[in-house]
């Protein structure tokens, strides 16, 4: 489904940011994305959503090669990605109901598909009262809801988050993390970049580990994931 | 949920209409393209109807004297002597007869004293003498030709010399040709400013549309990420224009229309006779009431256009 071959980047004429990369991510996968600072995180999920091209390597994506797609066909393909950003990228003008509604908006729904949907998943993430909220006016955690809302309202056939519990609480966080794997079972493929080696750990999905720009395929604990099923 | 925060809430309370995806109308600038595109419009509407009043009068000009001839008969002989003013009556209605007995002139009309004392004035003065040792006047004939004649100038000539070899035929041509390449060039002057300031209009949306891009660089890139095409984005800015541009040219072609008016009526005071009376033809006002709309369609394609080049850029 998602594929990277030999993916290289740079920026300018610095050095290269990856290396080499290469990794596959079947249909309905989770994975965590982990690595040191500087490592090339932020940089490869630029890559995964779609905001970069690649200085070299082949990315396909949902069975087409990115790289000869033209700008309505890249798109599309965004459409299918749901990205939750570290710093939430809320727009502030615009109400919690209309920036979860945006990406359905983008997509040419109609109205009266997007008050229901959006009304339904606002309630789910326990913003119902404070759809027509400023989001500058509610707290981190509110915030957080919001963009997590946002990346799955359109519900996306891939869905990346970039430290998505940095902000929460442990109870908060926790959820959020059900929250993931209800998705996952849904069948979206899910890839959370984190530090956090005690989530890594409770939940025993398989990590793409990045250190100086190269990365290594890390598989999870099938025995936690096992225990996991039952659980979820 | 507290009193208190629900307060909070409600004061962050979003509008309930939506209106762009980009905060366009919040951010700085607005203001600053809505008065560029008045004062580009009362520009555009002064220089233009300058061209009209121009194209106007060249018309009426060319119309005035054409098929027109003037015989002049000076009130002086071949010696330089000063002619009684009942011989140039007598020799002027000689060179009437003559003139109106040729087959290809359809009139041929002596001026009153009265009419040729009022053409001299704005160099002699109103209260011109005529009798003693006064100012001696010319006799003057206004000759109509008929409809697509083509009469030959120097035979008639010939023929009126023999009334006074000192008649002069005047057939405005040298004047007249001077004068509609004066006014011509001026004309293309006029219209050549209207396209500069449109020009000049468009730069200005494309500089506005680019630093508007600038300061929204994140949430672009943002709607980028979600799959908006580039048409999507930028039909947020054309909108964005289409009102801007519009406002601004209503309250420009409002102003310019009140500056027309009065200098119009200024005008109409001096009662200057050289420049005809100017009034506009429907088509002319017309297109001058088009012109708010006409701005506004090239600040949309000018948003248009800026917009697509400068997503072009992103992956």
């Amino acid at each position: 489904m998602i594929k990277f071959e030999h993916i290289g980047l740079r920026y300018g004429i610095g050095p290269e940011i990856l290396s080499d990369v290469n990794f596959s991510l079947d249909p309905g996968s989770f994975h965590f994305l982990s690595g040191p600072s500087g490592a090339g995180k932020t940089s490869l999920m630029s890559l995964l959503y779609l905001g970069r091209r690649p200085t070299r390597g082949l990315i396909t994506m949902f069975g087409q090669n990115t790289g000869g797609l033209t700008r309505e066909q890249l798109a599309a393909q965004r459409q299918r990605i749901g990205v939750v950003f570290q710093d939430f990228r809320l727009l502030n003008h615009m109400s919690a109901f209309d920036n979860v509604a945006l990406p359905l908006r983008i997509a040419g729904k109609n109205e009266k598909e997007i008050q229901g949907n959006v009304n339904e998943l606002l309630d789910w993430v326990g913003l119902g009262e404070a759809k027509r909220s400023l989001p500058n006016t509610l707290s981190g955690g509110e915030q957080q809801r919001i963009a997590i809302a946002r990346a799955v309202i359109t519900r996306p056939r891939l869905l990346l988050a970039d430290e998505p519990t940095g902000n929460l609480d442990d109870e908060i966080g926790m959820r959020l993390m059900n929250l993931f794997e209800q998705l996952n079972k849904m069948g979206t493929t899910i890839v959370i970049a984190t530090h956090n080696q005690a989530m890594m750990d409770s939940f025993g999905h398989p990590r793409l580990v990045l250190d100086k720009g190269r990365l290594s395929v890390e598989e999870g604990s099938t025995e936690l994931r096992k225990k996991l099923q039952g659980v979820f | 949920m507290s009193k208190k925060v629900k307060k909070e809430k409600s004061l962050g309370t979003a509008q309930k209409k939506r209106r762009y995806d980009l905060p366009l109308n919040e951010s700085s600038g607005s203001g600053f393209l809505r008065l560029l595109i008045a004062l580009m419009s009362i520009l555009t509407i002064l220089a233009l109807t300058t061209g009209f009043v121009l194209s106007d009068m060249t018309g009426r000009w060319a119309a005035g004297v054409q098929n027109h001839m003037t015989v002049e008969i000076p009130a002086e002989d071949k010696n330089g002597n000063v002619l009684p003013g009942e011989n140039v009556r007598a020799l002027s209605q000689k060179a009437q007869e003559i003139a109106a007995a040729h087959e290809d002139i359809e009139s041929a009309e002596i001026l009153p004293e009265e009419k040729i004392k009022e053409m001299v004035a704005p160099w002699l003065g109103e209260d011109i003498s005529t009798s003693g040792n006064a100012v001696p006047l010319p006799g003057l004939i206004s000759i109509k030709l008929k409809a697509g004649a083509e009469i030959n100038t120097e035979a008639f000539q010939k023929q009126l010399k023999t009334v006074s070899p000192m008649i002069r035929l005047d057939t405005h041509e040298s004047w007249l040709s001077t004068v509609l390449r004066f006014t011509g060039a001026l004309k293309f002057a006029a219209y050549f400013i209207t396209l500069t300031i449109l020009i000049t209009t468009i730069v200005a949306v494309a500089g506005a549309i680019r630093s508007k891009m600038a300061i929204h660089k994140d949430e672009l890139e943002l709607l980028h990420l979600m799959g908006a095409l580039d048409s999507y984005i930028a039909r947020q800015f054309q909108r964005h224009s289409m009102i801007l541009a519009f406002q601004g040219a209503a309250i420009g072609c409002f102003i310019g229309g009140i500056i027309l008016l009065l200098s119009s009526s200024m005008a109409g005071h001096m009662e200057i006779s050289i420049v005809p009376e100017f009034q506009m033809n429907p088509p002319q006002i017309g297109l001058l009431c088009l012109l708010p709309f006409f701005i506004s369609l090239l600040a949309v394609g000018t948003a248009r256009h800026t917009v697509l080049r400068v997503l072009r850029e992103m992956p």
